[in-house]
């Protein structure tokens, strides 16, 4: 009789397993595993959708090209140096906010939704208004640096350096908080109890969030930081509109190259090996954190 | 010594909150001013703090005036609205479900490739869409979705699925195994147990998990702005397609953007005490 | 097990719902209805052009039925995105597309679009003569000088000058002006006496002498850079030889390109971001006293609604200048697109029948009070020349503009010479080898392409060598009345 029952247990293991993936697999495959394959094929090609004429396997040549180009070195620096940047100051003024903001307070609720706002808007709009505001004359940043505190104007989106920050500023307005509401979730689902015994030992709040809330919130914060990573990587939309990868092509992130070789110049072979060449980054860099989380999954269990 | 430690601390407090929040509100305040300025004050140099509203250019969002004879229709605006929700929604509802599902076996069980899977999924997040999309649009074209609402609702299934996925496995993750053991030994199977007792435990990771997605969804712009055109086309696309005779508008750029922090504003009110509310189910507890 | 099913419902239902919410394809809708209602789908970058087609489609579709809709996108690379990735994918999402003249080397040259001589012959509205050679080359020709016509113009465009009237007019400006320079305050003829006048009002920081584009983005530095090249003698390539080395990075053309940094001291600060956009703004704002900005514009600067300073602005056509060869040039780019029609499209004969009718001059009479048209009768015409100030100024205008390549790689050297001459006027590189850069990298696009190149010798000013050259032995003023 056991056996029948473990029997029934495991079909019903197995079925659910498969209704309850499946879904998610075929939806994956088709909507993206089959364009990127269809991807990597033309990246061995010299072909343009749009100027068919002309189409000839050339082999590895699109990537060697690429590769040996200065211009993508340049860029990838910028890139490395962009998404660091923002990514740290997103991190830690994520952690630092919602751990702030986990104490009870009056308006809590209130104020917690405020400060998620900027996520909320839509990046074109953030990219569009933030180049209006870092307008060297009509915009109201260089108004605070320039009338109010008296110095001079800087032209924010007119060099190389500024722009990067620009860039920073905006993107870190808009998206820490992601990092927030994560941080704020893996905070909250910290069993009370266990804050409640380290009280009882007279533990400080340093303490408790260094020995407690840290360590088993850790999963969740680094999924936080992988996904803004990878988030941050692929960045577009905002660049696209604040800066337009400029001035000259100072703020072109490898993300806004792949736009300007696929759609611009739509030169899909290209196209495609940048794109292949970005997702190998891109790979390398989330497993390694990858590893980190299983690790430190494991060693919560 | 405590009363003035504790003053000392509430001061600090107060003031560390008020510079997060005039970091993140002065700007969600200059946009709310430019959508109500014309567009002279717009650009005035030193920039306007008080000035004559105008609340034209909300208006125009919802009603186009013709140039021949100034008469006043009705412009698609309500119907953008109508697709980015039923497209946004849906595709996100989607997303979660299947996300949860998936999230939920792949933090208990084993099986072959579980990494693999996993790993698979993630990575349909780490490809620009500009990468894939004019193939994706040759697919979509293929299979007659290309501007078509189901299209889109897949489509935004697809951007949340590898978010909702790996975060729901992570929440799961967060609950100790014990807990169903304990379900099962009271006569529930696997899958009552997942339904009611597993996701109501992870209420937060779901609410956080919706809102992302909802988020992505519904500001999203690369694949809307080229897989629809007329059908299925959301609003994202038509903000920057607003352009008067002097040139760019920038306070309908404006305006619009807070039409559309609405939604997300509103899901985000409903489910903030989801996030907030810290575990309180310590019964079984940890060893 | 019932709450297995239970699942397998919910899933179900889910699934229903996205249907029904979905609504089914556009295509089931159109194609089951016999003598179906026909809606074909324009695309062109939001703007008042664009609503005014629409508003005057609406009388076709109330003698027709044929419903004509529009996908506005925005202005800038979407706007050719959106057209290049739906020809790309060979998709029907729209019927009619609008797009820069100089991208028809590419649409025309992948195959997309519908070649419009036979129709154009056989109709009995429109004949080929209903505008001029040029308007139709530009617009609408490729390959160059082959009179295939893919493109009609839908919208013509042309870059001007306007400035502040009122400012010239001053009697204390004018004086101060002709004791400083020793010759009247007027409407600048040379470029030279466009920088004096503009280092006359440069006074920061309330006010600077000059507007102009100078971002990275699109065409905006180099609608305006070109006019420079070319007043001086320079060019962008030969189109017989397919050479660029020699010819951007000419001499001349380097004479251009360090004017417009030069001038850039007279602009107000941050220029090297400008578009159209920050310039009229600029110009609304009463930061400058003169604009070099497009002629679509002219009508905003006009309207006190928009430009408070209307009453006191004048138009003007943008000056020449004399190059190192001792010619005299005028030359500014032209702008504006042609509709053609999609290859792809479903409906092309109803996509045909209604340009046909939207091209008569009646449509473009009445299209010609917001925009400016490119049928040669409504540009005779006494009424639209007559309807503002500056009407009559783009029928003059029209005759010295130039443009850039009219090739498929259009896009890619585009980017290519915005990226260099951006380089060269935010200093990142000198002039020269900036200009060196560039025609090293596009002569490589050209190659990757398939053109082969012939080498000719290099001569300073190679407008003397280009076919049509335009240099005259003086200065020929033009005054519009």
């Amino acid at each position: 009789m056991l056996t029948a029952d473990y029997n029934k247990y495991a079909r019903k293991e197995k079925m659910i397993k498969f209704l309850f993936l499946w879904p998610t697999l075929i939806i994956l495959f088709f909507l993206i595993a089959y364009p990127f394959i269809m991807l990597i094929y033309y990246s061995f090609f010299n072909f343009s959708f749009l100027r068919p004429v002309n189409t000839r396997a050339v082999g590895f040549k699109n990537y060697t090209s690429i590769l040996t180009d200065t211009y993508t070195w340049e860029r990838f620096i910028f890139t490395f140096k962009y998404v660091v940047l923002a990514v740290s100051i997103q991190f830690l003024l994520g952690v630092f906010i919602a751990y702030f903001l986990q104490r009870e307070f009056s308006g809590r609720e209130a104020i917690f939704t405020i400060v998620l706002m900027p996520m909320m808007l839509c990046p074109i709009v953030v990219g569009l208004f933030w180049k209006y505001m870092f307008n060297t004359e009509w915009g109201v940043i260089n108004y605070f640096v320039h009338n109010i505190l008296g110095f001079n104007q800087v032209e924010w989106l007119g060099t190389e350096k500024n722009s990067l920050w620009a860039t920073i500023i905006a993107d870190t307005w808009m998206w820490t908080p992601f990092m927030i509401l994560l941080s704020s979730a893996a905070f909250s689902s910290v069993p009370k109890y266990l804050y409640e015994a380290a009280s009882i030992d007279r533990a400080s709040g340093w303490f408790k969030f260094m020995n407690i809330t840290l360590p088993l919130s850790a999963p969740i914060l680094i999924l936080a930081l992988i996904f803004r990573l990878m988030d941050s990587m692929k960045q577009f939309d905002l660049v696209y509109t604040l800066t337009g990868g400029g001035p000259g092509d100072a703020t072109q992130t490898i993300s806004f190259t792949l736009y300007k070789t696929a759609f611009q110049y739509f030169y899909t072979g290209e196209g495609s090996a940048w794109a292949f060449i970005l997702l190998i980054i891109i790979i390398g860099l989330s497993s390694i954190l990858i590893k980190l989380l299983n690790y430190l999954s494991e060693r919560n269990k | 010594m405590t009363g003035r430690k504790s003053i000392a601390k509430r001061i600090v407090f107060i003031i560390i909150l008020a510079v997060i929040l005039i970091y993140t509100l002065f700007p969600l305040y200059w946009l709310f001013l430019a959508s109500i300025k014309t567009r002279i004050d717009l650009f005035t140099i030193p920039p306007k703090f008080f000035f004559k509203p105008t609340f034209n250019h909300y208006k125009r969002l919802f009603i186009y005036t013709t140039l021949e004879t100034g008469e006043e229709q009705q412009t698609r605006f309500l119907f953008w609205l109508t697709n980015s929700v039923i497209e946004a929604g849906i595709g996100t509802t989607l997303a979660v479900v299947f996300g949860t599902m998936a999230g939920y076996i792949n933090s208990r069980m084993e099986y072959t490739g579980k990494k693999d899977f996993m790993f698979f999924v993630l990575s349909t997040r780490m490809l620009p869409p500009v990468a894939i999309i004019v193939p994706l649009y040759i697919v979509f074209a293929r299979f007659r979705l290309a501007d078509t609402r189901f299209g889109m609702i897949l489509l935004y299934t697809l951007i949340g699925l590898g978010l909702a996925t790996w975060i729901m496995k992570g929440f799961f993750d967060g609950i100790p195994t014990e807990v169903e053991e304990a379900a099962f030994v009271n006569g529930y199977t696997r899958f009552q147990a997942f339904i009611k007792i597993l996701v109501p435990m992870v209420k937060g990771g779901i609410a956080a998990t919706a809102g992302f997605c909802f988020i992505f969804a519904w500001n999203e712009f690369t694949f809307a702005s080229i897989i629809a055109t007329r059908y299925a086309m959301t609003l994202p696309p038509r903000i920057v397609a607003f352009m008067g005779t002097s040139g760019f508008e920038w306070g309908i750029v404006a305006a619009s953007g807070y039409i559309l922090i609405i939604p997300i504003l509103v899901l985000f009110i409903l489910i903030r005490k989801y996030i907030l509310m810290g575990m309180t189910f310590g019964v079984l507890g940890r060893k | 097990m019932k709450k297995t099913k239970w699942l397998v419902v919910l899933l179900a239902f889910l699934f229903a719902a996205s249907f029904a919410l979905a609504g089914g394809t556009k295509e089931e809708g159109a194609a089951k209805k016999p003598g179906k209602e026909v809606t074909l789908t324009v695309v062109w970058h939001g703007g008042v052009c664009a609503d005014m087609l629409l508003e005057i489609a609406k009388d076709w579709t109330a003698m027709t039925g044929v419903k004509v809709e529009g996908a506005l996108v925005g202005y800038g690379p979407a706007w050719h995105d959106k057209i290049a990735s739906e020809f790309a994918a060979k998709g029907s999402g729209f019927d009619l597309a609008c797009w820069d003249s100089q991208s028809i080397g590419e649409f025309a040259g992948g195959g997309h679009c519908v070649l419009l001589n036979p129709y154009i012959e056989k109709s009995d509205k429109l004949k080929m003569s209903d505008w001029s050679p040029e308007m139709l080359a530009r617009y609408g020709e490729y390959p160059d000088a082959s009179g295939k016509i893919y493109a009609l113009p839908i919208n013509a465009d042309a870059e001007g000058m306007h400035y502040r009237k009122d400012l010239f007019e001053d009697p204390k400006e004018k004086s101060g002006f002709k004791a400083k320079y020793g010759y009247e305050l007027d409407i600048p003829q040379t470029w030279s006496q466009l920088r004096d006048i503009a280092k006359w009002f440069t006074r920061p920081p309330e006010m600077y002498g000059l507007g102009m584009m100078g971002g990275r983005e699109y065409d905006y530095l180099t609608s305006v850079t070109n006019c420079l090249v070319w007043v001086f003698g320079g060019e962008l390539w030969n189109p017989k030889t397919n050479e660029i080395k020699g010819y951007i990075d000419s001499p001349a053309s380097i004479d251009g390109v360090k004017f417009y940094i030069d001038l850039m001291q007279y602009c107000p600060p941050g220029v090297e971001t400008w578009g159209w956009d920050e310039v009229n703004t600029a110009f609304q704002t009463g930061k400058i006293a003169m604009a070099h900005n497009w002629f679509y514009f002219f009508g905003a600067m006009d309207d006190p609604e928009q430009n408070p300073y209307a009453d006191a602005t004048g138009f003007a056509i943008l000056p020449g200048e004399v190059g190192r060869d001792g010619l005299f040039r005028r030359e500014f780019s032209m702008g504006g697109q042609g509709i053609g029609i999609s290859k792809y499209s479903k409906h092309v004969q109803e996509a045909w029948d209604f340009i046909e009718w939207y091209e008569m001059k009646e449509q473009q009479k009445r299209y010609g009070a917001v925009c400016q048209t490119g049928r040669q009768d409504v540009l005779d015409d006494p009424a639209w020349l007559n309807a503002n100030d500056y009407n009559r100024l783009f029928r003059v205008a029209f005759k010295y503009t130039n443009d850039y390549w009219h090739l498929p790689e259009y896009a890619i050297l585009l980017d290519i010479l915005q990226e260099e001459t951006h380089n060269a006027i935010t200093g990142k590189k000198s002039p020269e080898k900036a200009m060196a850069d560039c025609a090293d990298r596009q002569e490589k696009v050209l190659e990757k392409a398939g053109y082969k190149i012939k080498r000719t010798p290099h001569v300073d000013v190679p407008d003397t060598v280009c076919p049509n050259p335009c240099g005259k032995p003086k200065i020929i003023p033009i005054h519009v009345d």
